[in-house]
């Protein structure tokens, strides 16, 4: 971490301003000055503390992402790598319910609910879709309430805000859903606690989502009114094949397919910035990329205590596991570095040099240069 | 004052400069008085209307200046003396029915219109001169340089009024209006039932056209010039001009109204009485100019004393230009010379500085040792900012708005308007207005904001106008947008008074002037029957309130009107209501300038009730201001502040 | 009749706005007019009559009435409301010869502007005066059950100061004309508990 200390105003100036907001929700709550609105984060009034949890947590903020790594992960940070990395195999829910609850092999799910089951958390901040299908954060205490919350929405879920509206004090121990930058923000607050809500030391698992990039609500949601009701939509999928449509399945109407070019317009221009497609920072992640089987999750274990869980899940019975091929391995790799050249051209460009890569900072030059080269 | 009609002619008490006019209005025997609230004159109306009953004057809050100006020329033209009052601004409104009434002269009986100005802007948006109206209108003009002479010239003025078949106008300044001085009392008249007609009627063997149609200007307009010598020849030996002083002095102090006590203390306090004569100008317009000039002659150096433009002082210098040989040699001094400012009041203070340095006297700071301990001390003193009440509710409707247009992010403004919430031009309203004119400009200029849309403009457009000043002058221009259909939302800030100037009764109050009761004219029921989209919201609930708010604003066409209803505290304590809770902050709860609050209630919402403990870093009640509306306690984002039980 | 040790006579009431030094200086100016005296009572506004500084000027004479405003540094008595305007009135109109009497609660000012250091107040006020008496009028009036008495009990300490040409007798009369009934009770009782105060506020010599 560079260190830097700002507060709402340079959050203001230099992530909202400057297009680099995710959304994910970390900057949001325990502040008044802050409010999210309609898939933007706000800033309602002038504050003028200097030394600020919003810009000390947001990912969007200069941080030294080697140091960084080492000090929250305990591993070295290897740029060229998807993370660290324990094991990568194709995984699904036993249960054929939570499969079809979910997204592709309903792994997130099923494992934190098992999770919850055998005690090793008391609650999961993660993400519930409102009557609408608009994503909120939400706090499961139950396997029942966590069904609730399956299935990806594709929009950027403030899913942090649940977590800073946890009292200080509250003594849950947390399992905390979310993508790359959330898991970023999470890693973040881990390494310096906030001053008020949120208990980042009662986290005791972090799933990450593989993300390639959320929608942006005020652009997306009207798309979606002009072709359905809203509040009919049971699930959103990309499939692999031909990875050309957005599919949305409604009670009336059964599928209805997008042309994918339809809804990048929507997508929120920050995410080209991001640098991390399979939340590096989580003790496991998942997401469909790298496996091409449908109904099966591609799932990266990255800590002994994500590989703990994974173990006991497959010993109960609730998960199943297959290898994945090699061929796939290498196309995950590749699509993993191929988005962190992305993200440091496009932020190469936004500063007009190489040598400012806004919040990414920490990298050897030399690098950079090869990243960049082609 | 207990009673402003007490019968004891020769009687001293001690009045506002206020209650002095309205006790000589009701002294000459008027029967009708009409104004529009506006300080520094909203005293008068109330004065009168306390003993209208007894007294049979009608006595109305009317919806505004021209319209009270009409109301009480009417009486003239029906034979009954009649006395409107206004603010400088509400003259601005009047001023297109006084031009004409100037051209068609009044009825049989008297007309006087008091008009205040307020130097220094202390009750206003603005500074101006009337005097400079009735110069331009042709009316006459008095001025008066305490309560006392202020009640006797408005007796005068009806006289005068009636001499010259003219409305007079008596100009007054904050000063004269809110200085209780002595006032001895005059003679009530003694009733007699007086019976109003109105003579003009239709004679259908000889037509002709009444004498109150204005026009034909060329010769309305001389007439009026003729009426206007015949008042200049009576104010040549009023009474209320005087001179005090050498016979030729060295220097020629002339003065109007409350300048003319500033005047003669600075010639007292400097101690040159034998060398400086005051002059001193009751009736202001049109100028008596033989005494003028004889004055004049007497001396080699002239200042001038007045409140605020120099009116006097261009007035004697255009007529000293026609008497070149006289007074060729004459040097002036005044606002021209930089010796006074042509704005702000004026003080003894300032007249000195002047005189000493006309007349060459060295003018050394008195005991140069305290004043300089004093200024050593001033360092400790803090400036005091402007405030809206503990608990007002404009600070909970602004407080919603910031929100609402923060969260709507497309660069929404809103247009302010005149009344307590004029203060949303700075922190107590959270800076939100972003224009603010006159009575109704607001709306107004929303109206033309909201019609660029061929232009490209995108931001979303609110208005804010008061109950009263609703009535007074936002209804046109409401009903301007539904008819241009152009694209804002309006807030009225109906806190069931016209707060600012004292609590007065308003055509939506249910409320005469006097007290009695008055059919409610129904603002909802007026928005909605006109065409616009209509909401109620009680901005205390600030969730519903911010929502509402952006709702409406987020539309994309159509007028919208959102009453913001919740009664003025100041008022609610008046009637006795108590507050609705007892509010405590919690030590152990309230984060102070840490993250996460950076003393939001103190700093930002800024309610007076609510304190900033700087020892102990906590928020802290002042119970002796805090209202109990309890709204600090939805703002504060630790929930730190509580309410703690129902007052009793 | 009273007379007057100088002429004009100028009392000076400093406070902030809604506290109500408007309303009591109109009692004090109608219980100069009972004795005789010429009264003027002026206020002058900071920038605002809501929350800002709200200056008072009474200045008695015999026959000619004066003009409104006081002189600069020509206060014989200011009854400070509250510490920072007392200091403020001090600043434009004290002189070494100035009696004050302040009650010394301070109202905070608002927009985030602090408060100095209350005791650094006192000092100067005293330092600037030649006779200081604090009393703790706002703290009696809670006390008895109400802010509002804070008013008539600064006016009973000013009677019972002894320092202005009129009397105790001409202020009671003006309160029995001003309040009805119950309210009059309760207001003298406000008043002399105001004259207790000044008995026991030892004045402080600079």
């Amino acid at each position: 971490m560079s260190g830097t200390k700002r507060g709402s105003r340079n959050l203001l100036e230099d992530v909202l301003k400057a297009g680099l907001c995710t959304g994910c929700g970390a900057c949001v709550t325990g502040c008044p000055y802050m409010a999210i609105h309609e898939g933007r984060i706000v800033v309602l009034d002038r504050c003028t503390i200097e030394d600020g949890d919003c810009w000390r947590h947001c990912p969007r903020t200069p941080t030294d992402v080697s140091g960084f790594s080492e000090k929250t992960q305990g591993v070295p940070f290897d740029f060229l790598e998807p993370g660290a990395i324990i094991a990568v195999e194709m995984v699904r829910s036993v249960d054929a319910a939570v499969r079809e609850k979910g997204q592709d092999g309903g792994v997130v799910t099923a494992l934190l609910a098992f999770a919850l089951d055998e005690g090793m958390i008391d609650s999961v901040v993660c993400s519930k879709k409102d009557a609408g299908g608009a994503p909120h954060g939400f706090v499961a205490r139950t396997a029942r309430e966590l069904l609730e919350c399956a299935g990806s929405s594709y929009e950027a879920a403030f899913t942090l805000e649940a977590f800073r509206k946890i009292p200080a004090g509250n003594a849950d121990r947390l399992a905390v859903v979310g993508v790359g930058c959330q898991m970023e923000a999470l890693a973040k607050m881990k390494a310096a606690a906030p001053v008020n809500g949120g208990n980042p030391q009662n986290v005791q698992l972090t799933v990450g989502l593989f993300c390639g990039w959320a929608l942006r609500s005020d652009i997306f949601r009207p798309l979606l009114e002009e072709i359905c009701d809203t509040s009919r939509i049971v699930k959103f999928d990309i499939p692999h094949s031909p990875g050309t449509s957005f599919d949305v399945y409604t009670k009336d109407a059964g599928k209805i397919s997008i042309p994918l070019d339809d809804i990048r317009p929507a997508i929120n221009p920050a995410c080209q910035y991001c640098w991390d497609m399979t939340a590096e920072f989580a003790d496991i992640s998942a997401g469909s990329a790298g496996s091409s089987f449908h109904g099966w999750n591609t799932v990266i274990t990255r800590t002994p205590r994500g590989a703990g869980l994974m173990k006991r899940a497959v010993a109960a019975g609730i998960i199943e596991i297959q290898p994945l091929p090699e061929s796939r391995m290498t196309k995950l790799k590749a699509s993993a570095l191929n988005r962190k050249k992305n993200a440091l051209r496009n932020l190469a460009r936004k500063s007009g040099t190489r040598e400012d890569l806004g919040y990414i900072s920490g990298l050897p030059a030399g690098l950079v240069d090869a990243l960049l080269k082609d | 004052m207990a009673d402003i009609a007490i019968d004891n002619p020769g009687g001293v008490v001690l009045l506002m400069g206020n209650e002095a006019i309205a006790r000589g209005a009701i002294e000459a025997g008027i029967g009708v008085a009409a104004a529009y609230p506006g300080s520094p004159t909203s005293e008068i109306i109330p004065t009168i209307a306390a003993v209208a009953g007894k007294r049979k004057i009608h006595v109305e809050w009317s919806s505004n200046e021209k319209v009270a100006t009409e109301v009480a020329a009417a009486a003239s033209l029906a034979g009954i003396r009649s006395f409107a009052v206004m603010k400088q601004n509400g003259l601005n409104v009047a001023s297109d029915f006084i031009v004409n009434l100037n051209m068609t002269g009044i009825g049989s009986a008297g007309m006087v219109i008091f008009v205040a100005d307020d130097p220094g802007g202390m009750t206003s948006s603005n500074e101006q001169d009337s005097r400079e109206v009735a110069k331009w209108f042709d009316n006459p003009l008095l001025e008066a340089q305490n309560a006392q002479e202020a009640k006797e010239m408005v007796t005068w003025g009806f006289e005068l009024s009636e001499k010259v078949n003219l409305p007079v106008f008596l100009r007054g300044v904050t000063r004269l209006c809110y200085t209780r001085g002595n006032v001895a009392l005059g003679k009530l008249p003694s009733g007699g039932e007086k019976k109003a007609f109105f003579p003009e009627i239709w004679d259908m063997y000889n037509p002709a056209k009444s004498r109150f149609t204005a026009g034909p200007s060329q010769v309305a307009h001389k007439n009026l010039h003729e009426k206007l010598k015949k008042a200049r020849a009576l104010f040549e030996d009023s009474p209320f001009n005087s001179y005090a002083g050498p016979e030729n002095p060295e220097l020629l102090i002339i003065s109007s109204g409350v300048c003319t006590s500033y005047s003669l203390e600075a010639i007292e306090e400097l101690d040159v009485a034998d060398r400086v004569g005051a002059l001193k100008l009751g009736t202001v317009w049109p100028m008596p100019e033989k005494l003028i000039e004889k004055r004049l002659l007497s001396t080699q150096k002239v200042l001038f004393v007045e409140e605020t433009d120099p009116f006097i002082e261009r007035s004697v210098m255009e007529f000293a230009a026609g008497r070149l040989p006289e007074m060729g040699g004459l040097a002036f001094y005044g606002k021209r010379s930089g010796h006074l400012a042509p704005f702000n009041e004026q003080s003894a203070d300032l007249v000195i500085a002047a005189l000493a340095d006309i007349l060459n006297i060295p003018l050394a700071p008195r005991d140069p040792g305290y004043r300089k301990k004093a200024e050593e001390a001033m360092a400790l003193v803090p400036a005091r900012p402007i405030n809206m009440c503990a608990g007002c509710p404009h600070r909970a409707t602004f407080w919603a708005v910031k929100n609402a247009i923060a969260r709507d992010g497309r660069n929404g403004f809103v247009c302010g308007d005149i009344g307590c919430y004029s203060m949303a031009f700075a922190a107590p309203g959270f800076y939100q207005a972003r224009t603010m004119h006159a009575m109704g400009s607001g709306i107004g200029m929303a109206n033309g904001f909201g019609s660029l849309g061929d232009y490209g403009f995108d931001q979303p457009v609110l208005a804010v106008s008061g109950d009263s000043t609703f009535y007074h002058a936002a209804l046109p221009a409401l009903v301007n947008g539904i008819y241009n259909q152009s694209n804002f939302t309006l807030l009225i800030l109906d806190n069931s008074a016209t707060a600012m100037t004292g609590f007065q009764p308003h055509p939506g109050t249910g409320m005469l002037a006097t007290g009695a009761p008055a059919p409610i004219v129904d603002m909802e029921g007026l928005c909605r029957s006109l065409g616009a989209e209509v909401r109620v919201c009680d901005p205390f609930d600030l969730e519903e309130t911010t929502d509402a708010i952006l709702a409406m604003m987020q539309k994309k066409s159509g007028a919208r009107v959102i009453i913001m209803r919740h009664i003025c505290q100041l008022l609610k304590a008046k009637r006795k209501i108590p507050g609705e809770c007892k509010m405590r902050v919690d030590d152990e709860k309230c984060l102070g300038d840490s993250c996460g609050c950076d003393q939001l209630c103190t700093r930002i919402f800024g309610c007076p009730g609510l304190m900033w403990d700087g020892a102990a870093k906590k928020a802290v009640i002042d119970e002796a201001i805090c209202v109990g509306c309890g709204l600090c306690a939805d703002i504060c984002p630790a929930g730190a502040i509580i309410r703690e039980e129902a007052r009793p | 009749m009273a007379d007057l040790s100088k002429e004009p006579f100028n009392l000076i009431v400093a406070g902030v706005g809604g506290q109500g030094n408007v309303l009591l200086s109109a009692f004090i100016g109608m219980a100069l007019v009972r004795e005789g005296f010429t009264a003027s009572v002026s206020d002058t506004f900071g920038v605002s009559q809501r929350g800002g500084s709200v200056t008072s000027h009474i200045r008695i004479s015999r026959g000619v009435a004066c003009s409104s405003l006081v002189l600069e540094g020509q206060a014989d008595v200011i009854l400070g409301m509250e510490p920072v305007e007392t200091l403020r009135a001090l600043g434009e109109f004290g002189n070494r010869a100035v009696i004050t009497i302040v009650n010394p609660r301070p109202m905070q000012p608002t927009g985030g502007v602090s408060y100095p250091d209350l005791d650094e107040v006192r000092q100067a006020i005293i330092k600037l005066s030649a006779r200081t008496m604090f009393v703790n009028a706002t703290e009696e009036a809670l006390e008895m059950g109400d802010p509002i008495y804070t008013n008539v009990i600064l006016l009973g300490a000013l009677a019972g100061a002894d320092v202005l040409p009129v009397g105790r007798e001409a202020m009671v009369e003006v309160l029995k004309a001003r309040f009805p009934g119950a309210l009059y009770d309760v207001n003298l009782s406000a008043f002399k508990k105001g004259e207790e105060l000044i008995r026991d506020a030892a004045g402080i010599f600079s």
